[in-house]
């Protein structure tokens, strides 16, 4: 039997698969929160992602961006453990430590559309939920689009 | 905005700085200024300095032959490995599971520059293997990839380095630091499209062709200013309806629009016709004809585009109608015979096609591969097809399957000998036609697929120009990489279990091997510093090896330069 997308978030709690070493060791990727990035006046975005303590989740875990371009992301530990980010950007991906209880911001510049997958690659963080995605939205410049009629998508 | 406020109850620390990802490992960060000088002019003459690798094929003619001749057939057998990169993969990225090294090396004075899967790009020592800086394009986790998370190389000019990205975008690098340039979005990944082809400097432009036939869309070439990345012009394999070709297509609907033809190989070129001799993919949908009853043109051709204007001049189609799959993107070599300008075309469909490169004129053809039963092509260009998908649900088996009796990995040509060496795959695969909808990013094959895993072949099989076979160094698994010849009367070859052998231009007897630990899908190239010779191949399998190997499925994945030398003088001092 399955669950309807409405139904899932109380799935995921009532198997136990949305925290840490319950159904299953670690949290299922991607049942975090959502998250938006804002659009500031410079032409940059930012966010905010917090480590959640004893959860190895990123809040959000999800984080949604309007357009391809500069993305300003403060990252903090709330955890009682040492984490650290690596953040796909263009040019080279961006790495930081994240101390117990600290605070720093990363820049990153990612085309759109397309989403990329973020983490903390220390020991098995990544297993056991600190993988993120960000979500480029939009769509491609006009001269890079083909030249014929509108097609249907699924 | 995540609404993600500060505890009260914690005093927070600054956490330390980010820092690029690259600057964690053993790079230097910079390059000598090798590239600074590297012109059209010396691309033209890029076999006068066979220390270097200067374009994909090594030069413009497609031959993939170098006059380097330190090692050689006395000598190989003493070859041992010099240096060896290996990179692996951090993260989640695209491709899990299909990535694969398909890189050939371009080498410039002394520094070899590399592409890899899913954005990467390095230049290293080539003498030592050094790794000297690295960039890192960010490539979206659900990028529509047919065939895998690859990269065939890079294109060099200028002070640049050029490279495509699987979504769709054309870079130009400083070659000395690896900074980005400019960066233009050639593809719209939301229609399927990507870019997997090593570009090719021509006079100051940059040439591409796009990725995506197995998702419906329409192919193209594109010119790009080396200085600026605006481009100069774009050609479209499938025309409009109204344009030379459209007759080829339905008239009603837009089965045009959706037609394929990608040409995502890299093109020869010749200075003397100011032509570029580019081969185009599968129509779409790969095996459902009869939503696309016609010739298809441009799909499956050769097609010879004007290098100023992106204009089609003249084209061969190999596969008229194209029911199996068979791409006819694999290398134009250009050579000459009875003073005839000529062009030799190894097709996935079985045969070679020899054509005048000045008017396309069919000169010859010729099967290279033992089985042929989808059809027959008869020696005066007639194609009969006879095994096909065609009844809805009817599984028809036929030979070759659709990666071809040769895929797009390329074969060489020696001047010295006169001989072709092609890397041939002798598998057969099981279609049935299921018609679907057309939607955008969507697979759009009309099949069911499913590729033989057992009773194959392989080989590596010298031709004359004439046609006929010289000689064939059998291998039990089908070949599914490039080969290289040299001055020295060897060629190198790898197989997909991992070997990388020397054999005998003249005889094709086995010479030398070396178990690398991957299988190889790759290019392998050849340069000299200080007169030293160094053989470089990229080893690491995947792709769509379902397509391919299915039978080698399972084969492991490897991220790996081999640099092979004679034991004399290696400097394997790279790393810090």
């Amino acid at each position: 039997m399955t669950s309807t997308a409405s139904e899932r978030s109380a799935a995921l709690s009532e198997i136990g698969l949305d925290g840490q070493n319950q159904a299953t060791i670690g949290r299922l990727l991607a049942t975090g929160n959502i998250g938006h990035a804002e659009d500031r006046d410079d032409g940059r975005m930012h966010a905010r992602i917090r480590i959640v303590p004893d959860q190895l989740v990123w809040d959000p875990s999800v984080l949604v961006l309007p357009h391809g371009g500069h993305l300003d992301i403060e990252f903090v530990n709330d955890d009682q453990n040492t984490h650290c980010a690596l953040v796909p950007s263009n040019g080279d991906s961006k790495w930081m430590w994240l101390p117990n209880y600290s605070r720093g911001t990363m820049s990153v510049t990612l085309d759109g559309p397309g989403y990329y997958w973020f983490s903390s690659n220390i020991g098995n963080d990544e297993g056991r939920g600190l993988i993120g995605a960000i979500v480029v939205r939009g769509d491609v410049p006009e001269s890079a689009r083909l030249d014929r009629p509108q097609q249907p998508r699924p | 905005m995540t609404d993600i406020q500060d505890r009260t109850d914690i005093e927070y620390g600054e956490a330390p700085p980010a820092v690029d990802f690259g600057s964690l490992t053993s790079a230097t960060g910079t390059a000598p200024p090798v590239v600074q000088d590297v012109t059209y002019e010396r691309i033209l003459d890029a076999r006068s300095e066979p220390q270097n690798w200067l374009t994909y094929y090594g030069a413009y003619d497609g031959q993939r032959y170098s006059p380097l001749d330190e090692i050689n057939t006395e000598n190989v057998v003493r070859i041992r490995p010099a240096w060896v990169f290996s990179f692996s993969p951090h993260g989640l990225h695209a491709g899990q599971s299909t990535y694969a090294f398909e890189n050939s090396p371009i080498i410039v004075d002394g520094v070899m520059y590399v592409s890899g899967w899913d954005g990467w790009v390095w230049a290293l020592d080539a003498r030592t293997g050094q790794m000297l800086w690295q960039y890192k394009h960010a490539i979206p986790f659900d990028v529509s990839l047919c065939c895998g998370n690859v990269n065939r190389g890079v294109a060099v000019a200028n002070g640049k380095v050029f490279v495509c990205t699987l979504n769709a975008h054309v870079l130009a690098l400083d070659a000395s630091t690896g900074e980005c340039v400019w960066d233009v979005t050639s593809g719209d990944v939301r229609a399927g499209e990507s870019l997997t082809v090593a570009p090719l400097v021509v006079k100051d432009r940059v040439v591409v062709g796009s990725s995506g036939g197995e998702f419906g869309v329409r192919g193209h070439l594109d010119a790009y200013d080396m200085e600026t990345g605006e481009r100069v012009w774009r050609c479209y394999t499938i025309p409009k309806p109204g344009e030379p070709g459209s007759e080829t297509w339905p008239s009603d609907g837009e089965a045009w629009a959706r037609g394929g033809g990608n040409g995502w190989v890299t093109g020869t070129f010749d200075p003397e016709t100011n032509l570029l001799y580019w081969g185009t993919g599968n129509p779409a949908p790969d095996f459902d004809g009869e939503v696309r009853p016609g010739d298809n043109l441009y799909t499956d051709s050769v097609i010879a585009v004007d290098a100023d204007t992106g204009e089609i001049r003249w084209h061969y189609q190999c596969t008229p109608h194209d029911l199996w799959d068979y791409d006819s993107n694999m290398e134009c070599i250009l050579f000459e015979q009875d003073g005839r300008q000529l062009l030799a075309h190894f097709d996935k469909n079985g045969y070679c096609f020899v054509l005048d490169r000045t008017t396309g004129e069919r000169v010859r053809i010729f099967p290279f591969v033992d089985r042929i039963t989808w059809g027959e092509i008869s020696p005066d260009g007639t194609v009969t097809p006879r095994i096909y998908p065609d009844k809805e649900g009817e599984e028809v088996h036929f030979h070759p399957g659709p990666a071809g009796a040769k895929e797009w990995t390329h074969a060489a040509y020696s001047p010295r000998t006169g001989l072709f060496y092609v890397p041939v795959q002798d598998t057969g695969a099981k279609v049935a036609r299921r018609r679907r909808e057309f939607k955008e990013s969507i697979p759009y094959w009309g099949a069911a697929v499913t590729v033989d895993a057992e009773d194959m072949a392989g080989s590596v099989t010298a031709f004359n120009a004439s046609g006929e076979e010289v000689w064939r160094w059998r291998n039990d698994l089908p070949m599914c990489a490039s080969v290289l010849t040299t001055a020295g009367d060897l060629v190198f070859a790898g197989t997909p279990s991992g070997l990388f052998v020397a054999l005998d231009a003249r005889t094709g007897e086995l010479l030398w091997q070396f178990n690398c630990g991957s299988g190889h899908h790759s290019s392998p190239s050849t340069y000299s510093i200080d007169g030293k010779q160094y053989i470089a191949v990229p080893v690491g399998w995947g792709a769509w090896v379902e397509g391919f190997l299915p039978g080698m499925m399972g084969g492991p994945h490897g991220q790996a330069m081999f640099v092979f030398s004679l034991p004399e003088g290696i400097d394997s001092a790279g790393g810090r």
